[in-house]
Formats: structure tokens, C-alpha cells, sequence
């Protein structure tokens, strides 16, 4: 299946120049996990990192940094990788993830509204995004939602659309403030998406506001 | 200055020195390598906002990690500096979820994170070296106060707001310069990146 909808050269450009919060970092990499097309730019962005690297003006290093580094040549690697991941992992059941996400722990799948499941990520540096799966059953039409900041999806499985357009495995999407998404799932299967939210969704409408405090983890 | 980085940069084959490094541990190779490198990498750390302490021992970490992981490099997937660059970035992220966290708390393989690609293979059918060139003669063609916007754009979280803020220009400025550059870029470097 062809993706058509990318992140911009933009946050392209800050995932390979490594300043995302992690929650977002997750969300892209979800993407180039699946789009050679990213992956190609990424690698680019890169060497523009390795030129703009070669071209600074030195800062002297202390006098014994050689020595020290020398000393620590034979010196065994520290085990400071994270444990080995415990098995079997939280994550292992859902296709499409970066093989990394496998040592993050994910909680269970929460009813949030009819037909809609979400199920949150675990992770240890994400600072201000929160990340989960969200499910949608086939022919959802999603509660009309704004964002209080952004919002980045990646597709699983299953399809979508919205004014936008239309969204499928691979396809990456972002919501903002200027937003006001009304988002209607494909009839055939359930559609499940990786979400990376920073601040809180708002519901629209009554039913919006009654299951506003499920929303929230 | 940049000239004649760009100079020493030409006269010296980066990747055969570390492919030296990897072979036979070659220490006089490694020790060319650190001679540029690692103050080059306490540069990049001193403007990601560390500080000088800091800053020079994650050059030492950056230069040791050279060293432990020369054997991983592959010339055919990545330029020297380029590769060098990805241990430093991570090297800080590192850096600064440990500062947020506390150093015994969680870690996270930093590493694994970049790793998008399924495949052994590199994606891009140019190869590393032409990539290379292609990227240089791409930066070469940006304007000055964009090649700025893209360097800044490499060091702070929320690089936006303060790259306005350093620049004394609005922020929508720093986000069309910044576009612009991109777009010149992909036209430079084509689709076949």
C-alpha cells in the first residue's frame, strides 16, 4: 500500500537532528519504520548533521581528556544498556511497531467510548506527550475533537478519513489547535493507530463531555 | 574558518581511519580522529546547552564510543562524520534524560531508537559518498540566513521558539526560512534521497 500522507521536512528534520520529546520521536519513527521515502531524507539530514559537525570551531579539550579516553580502551563496556528486556513484552501482539518499542510497557486496552479503545504506552522519558494505541471499530464516526497542542497519528492498521483525507497503514497525521477533526473509521476492519498527544483532547458536544474523564490517563 | 575546515576535512579520508581503528585498533589513527573530533564535538555539546565539564567528557564518551564501535561502521551506509554525528546525538539525549531523571532511574536504548531501517540495506540507492557531496553542494546553496536557521535547528528542544528568540526575528520567520531551506535541499538532493 502506498503512504501518502508524510511528516513535514520540519520534524523530518528534528527526529534525525535527535531534539523530539520522545513521545513524538515515537510517533515518527512509527512512520519510517514503514516509509523508505522518510527514511531516505532522515539519513540526508544526517550528513547535513556530520557537515555542520565538521565546520564548528573546536573547544580545546582538557589537557588529559586523550589519556583518560586511552586509558578506558580495554576497560570492559558497562552494562548500562537498559535490562534486558523482560519477556514476553507488552507490545509484541501489535504489527507494525518499531522493533525498539518492544522494551517499553503498554497498559491494557480501556473502553473510552463506543467501538473506541485505547491502551497507553509506558514511556520513560516522554515529558510533556502522552502515547497510546487507540482502536476504533469499523464505520466509528469518531467524537468531533480539538487538540490543546499537537497531536501526531500513525496507522497500524485499518483506515480512515477526514477532511484531510484519507489515512491508511503507514500514513502519518498531524492535528493541531487549528483543528477540528471529524474522523470517520473505513467499514471492514478495526482501525488502530499509534498516537502521540501533547496537551489534552477536547471533546466536543455532551457525550464528549461525559466521557472526558475516561480520556484523560 | 569554514574553508579551511573544509580543506582538512577533504585531505583527510575519515573512513579509512576509522576502518584502520576497527581492524588493528590502530592508535595513531584514532588519535587523528580524536584530534578533530572530539573538540568539534564539545562545540556541538557547548551549544546544545551543556555545560563545560560536561561538555568535554561527552566529547571523551563520544571519541571512546568511536573507538568500541568502529567495526559497526559501514562506509557504504553512512559518511564519516555523519556516523560521528548520530553517536554525539545520541550521546546527548542520553546526557539530558539522565539530568531530567536522575542517572539510576530508567534508561532507554538510545540507539535502537534511530533504527527505522528493517532492511541491511541502505534505502538510498546513491551512495554514502555521493550522498555526501550532493548534501555539500546542497548546503553550499543556501542562502546565509538560512544555513543558519538549519544549524540552530540542530541543538534545542522547541528549536523554533528560541531560534526566534536568538535571532531576533519572528517566529514565523524562522519557520519559513526554515521550510525554504528544506525545500531547496529535496530539490538539491532529489528525490532519489
Amino acid at each position: 500500500m502506498t503512504i501518502r500522507h508524510h511528516p513535514s521536512d520540519e520534524l523530518l528534520t528534528a527526529f534525525a537532528a535527535g531534539t523530539l520529546d520522545q513521545g513524538q520521536h515515537v510517533a515518527i519513527a512509527t512512520h519510517l519504520v514503514r516509509c523508505s521515502h522518510c527514511r531516505g531524507w532522515m539519513h540526508s539530514v544526517e550528513h547535513v548533521g556530520g557537515k555542520i559537525l565538521a565546520d564548528l570551531s573546536p573547544t580545546a579539550m582538557s589537557r588529559d581528556a586523550f589519556s583518560r579516553v586511552e586509558a578506558r580502551f580495554n576497560e570492559p563496556i558497562n552494562a548500562a544498556k537498559p535490562a534486558a528486556i523482560s519477556v514476553p513484552t507488552d507490545l509484541d501482539d501489535v504489527a507494525g511497531l518499531p522493533a525498539f518499542m518492544r522494551q517499553y510497557r503498554a497498559g491494557s486496552w480501556k473502553w473510552i467510548a463506543p467501538r473506541v479503545h485505547l491502551r497507553p504506552i509506558r514511556l520513560p522519558h516522554a515529558n510533556n506527550t502522552r502515547v497510546f494505541l487507540l482502536k476504533s471499530g469499523p464505520g466509528t464516526k469518531m467524537l468531533e475533537h480539538t487538540h490543546t497542542g499537537v497531536e501526531m497519528t500513525c496507522v497500524l492498521s485499518g483506515s480512515f478519513s477526514h477532511e484531510g483525507g484519507h489515512f491508511g497503514p503507514g500514513d502519518f497525521d498531524l492535528g493541531d489547535q487549528t483543528m477540528d477533526h471529524q474522523v470517520l473509521v473505513d467499514p471492514g476492519e478495526d482501525c488502530i493507530c499509534l498516537v502521540a498527544m501533547q496537551g489534552d483532547l477536547r471533546l466536543n458536544g455532551l457525550v464528549g463531555r461525559l466521557v472526558q474523564p475516561f480520556v484523560r490517563m | 574558518m569554514r574553508a579551511e575546515s573544509l580543506r582538512a576535512l577533504d585531505s583527510t579520508n575519515w573512513a579509512e581511519l576509522i576502518a584502520a581503528v576497527a581492524k588493528s585498533q590502530d592508535r595513531a589513527a584514532f588519535s587523528t580522529l580524536f584530534a578533530y573530533f572530539a573538540p568539534r564535538v564539545k562545540t556541538f555539546m557547548r551549544r546544545s546547552g551543556v555545560s563545560e565539564a560536561s561538555a568535554d567528557e561527552l566529547a571523551q564518551e563520544t571519541l571512546l564510543a568511536v573507538w568500541r564501535k568502529a567495526a559497526l561502521f559501514d562506509p557504504a551506509s553512512a559518511g564519516a562524520s555523519s556516523w560521528i554525528f548520530t553517536i554525539a546525538r545520541n550521546m546527548r539525549i542520553d546526557a539530558l534524560r539522565r539530568e531530567l531523571r536522575g542517572s539510576a532511574h530508567e534508561t532507554s536504548d538510545i540507539d535502537a531508537e534511530f533504527q527505522v531501517d528493517d532492511s541491511p540495506q541502505p534505502d538510498s540507492n546513491l551512495a554514502s559518498a555521493q550522498l555526501e557531496t550532493r548534501v555539500r553542494a546542497a548546503l553550499a546553496e543556501l542562502s546565509e540566513e538560512q544555513m543558519c536557521v538549519v544549524e540552530l535547528s540542530f541543538y534545542e528542544e522547541k528549536a523554533h521558539g528560541e531560534i526566534a528568540q536568538i535571532l531576533q526575528i519572528p517566529l514565523g520567520t524562522v519557520k519559513s526560512r526554515l521550510r525554504l531551506a528544506m525545500k531547496r535541499l529535496r530539490n538539491v538532493l532529489g528525490e532519489s534521497s
